[in-house]
């Protein structure tokens, strides 16, 4: 677990760059948003709350294709690899990884929501629960993407995930049936916080975070066997 | 002696993607390396080395057959944690040196004040602990196999495998190499050192191996390899260089070599003029010529009997 953990903060250090930028960017929104008069644009704060927060599914799915290309490309994989570290550990470290890089992101969004829609007069207690539906989202998505490129490079693993994760959504919307969005539950999920009016009274289901951190566990598996394969050290130019 | 490493008739194959070009790197390719030997692994570019030592790391599947590093299958972690592993393109990520070497150190399952204690003795041993605490993306590229160096001993490993250690590194840096391996195998730890510096092969291996197109051309003992008994060496005093072809002189000695069929011709004919033989011995060669005998174009099929 130790080491689990190791590569985890190690992929979380070595994306500090755009995890900083994406801070920044939120700061800035949320300064920008206590600048205005937030009382008389609350609708337009709220949109673009909500915009900025599912933005982070996108950068699960970014940080999910790349990872293990670029340890790949770099061949930094190698000296990770060529300790006590089982390719099922490393797998792991990199899903926690994302999702711990998104959950700052998460986790900063929740903290400046509440200063700037609280100040607009929306009842907040929702904000958390939606970080929480947000963060689980990232780790399906992450790992659905990090499942892809184990055999596919970035672009295509990011296309892929993107198919694997919009066909659902798609075939929810054409049938009218919101279940079928429950298949691979991100866009339920995504869905859950764009759709959100932050009403008190709005019922906060548990089922798709619960769906999506069981189907998690499955793509981490799915991809840990198909990992095992896989020739490392053969270039991936 | 125990086996450390053992490839049993391993293949390795690359393919494209579609799986119309092949590529067979290695070719029923068998090795035993003993405990607590310096093994020299030697062949041209290509010849198939690293993919060799990255299937014993496991970072990538024998087509066929199958090895053992340290008893264990290739591949499983318990054993990489007894391994300490240096690539070719030393790759590392970039941070401090004394971090980055408890990092790696840690991977391998140590923490603490031993984690510490090791990484300090770690980088003081390669010679870099005045710049542990500089970044490694400011480092020069022999700096940066000192430190992968360092972060392949961190764990005090049983085995050493190192694919040209000294290759950046500068002279001074590589005799420090040099013994830092031989100091290793007299705490009886077993090194699997792949280079192309033959020299320093000749200089520290007990046993070398030469692999040519994926398959295995030459293996034995170091000193056995470099002696020849098919030539002998004559040194004798008290005959002119003319009277022997190919001889040299220096301070009043001749020395020349003859085939060991006509030894016994070559010493009647030094007493026969007047001379004194001062020594005979098996002719000795250099690393580099039986190098480049095994591995001339024809040098494959012609050496694979010999092994």
């Amino acid at each position: 677990m130790k080491s689990v953990l190791l590569i985890a903060i190690n992929f979380v250090r070595e994306q500090r760059w755009p995890i900083l930028v994406l801070l920044l960017w939120v700061l800035l929104l949320a300064f920008l948003g206590l600048a205005t008069d937030a009382a008389r644009q609350r609708e337009d704060l709220l949109f673009i709350f909500k915009q900025v927060a599912v933005y982070v599914v996108a950068f699960s799915v970014f940080f999910g294709s790349s990872a293990i290309y670029n340890d790949r490309r770099s061949r930094r994989i190698l000296s990770v690899l060529s300790k006590a570290v089982g390719r099922q550990q490393y797998l792991s470290g990199l899903v926690i990884g994302i999702t711990l890089a998104c959950a700052i992101y998460c986790f900063a969004l929740g903290i400046t929501g509440s200063w700037t829609l609280g100040e607009a007069g929306f009842q907040i207690s929702e904000v958390w629960f939606l970080m929480l539906c947000l963060i689980a989202a990232c780790a399906l998505a992450g790992t659905v993407a990090l499942m892809f490129s184990t055999f596919l490079n970035p672009f295509f693993a990011a296309g892929a995930t993107a198919a694997v994760m919009g066909i659902p959504a798609l075939l929810s919307y054409t049938s009218g049936s919101a279940h079928l969005a429950y298949i691979v539950p991100v866009y339920a999920l995504a869905a859950t916080v764009l759709n959100s009016s932050f009403n008190s009274h709005e019922p906060m289901t548990w089922v798709p975070i619960a769906l999506a951190v069981a189907e998690t566990l499955v793509f981490w598996l799915l991809s840990a066997r198909i990992f095992s394969y896989v020739d490392i050290a053969v270039s991936v130019e | 002696m125990p086996c450390v490493l053992e490839f049993q008739q391993v293949t390795k194959e690359y393919r494209s993607l579609l799986g119309r070009r092949q590529v067979r790197a290695l070719d029923t390719f068998d090795l035993q390396v003993e405990a607590g030997e310096i093994f020299g692994f030697l062949g041209p570019n290509g010849a198939g080395k690293t993919t060799a030592i990255h299937l014993a790391m496991g970072f990538m599947r024998p087509s066929q057959g199958l090895g053992r590093l340290l008893g264990k299958p290739f591949g499983d972690k318990r054993a990489r944690g007894r391994v300490g592993f240096l690539p070719e393109n030393v790759a590392l990520y970039p941070r401090r040196a004394e971090p980055l070497v408890r990092f790696y150190g840690a991977l391998n399952g140590l923490n603490g004040a031993e984690l510490r204690k090791r990484a300090h003795d770690a980088l003081e041993r390669v010679g870099l602990l005045e710049d542990s605490s500089r970044n490694i993306s400011r480092f020069s590229r022999g700096m940066l196999q000192r430190v992968g160096l360092a972060q392949a001993i961190v764990n005090d490993p049983e085995l050493l495998i190192l694919d040209e250690p000294t290759s950046a590194l500068d002279p001074v840096a590589r005799v420090g190499v040099r013994e830092l391996l031989l100091q290793a195998r007299q705490a009886g730890k077993t090194i699997f050192l792949s280079s192309h510096l033959l020299s320093e092969v000749e200089l520290v291996c007990d046993r070398v191996a030469v692999l040519h197109r994926g398959k295995l051309v030459r293996m034995g003992r170091t000193s056995q390899l470099l002696e020849t008994t098919e030539r002998m060496e004559i040194v004798a005093r008290g005959v002119t260089v003319k009277s022997f072809s190919g001889a040299t002189a220096q301070d009043g000695v001749v020395r020349f070599a003859v085939p060991a069929a006509q030894q016994r011709a070559a010493l009647e004919q030094v007493w026969n003029l007047g001379g004194e033989v001062v020594s005979v011995n098996p002719e000795r060669r250099s690393l580099e010529e039986i190098f480049l005998e095994v591995t001339a174009p024809s040098g494959a099929a012609s050496a694979a009997g010999a092994v």
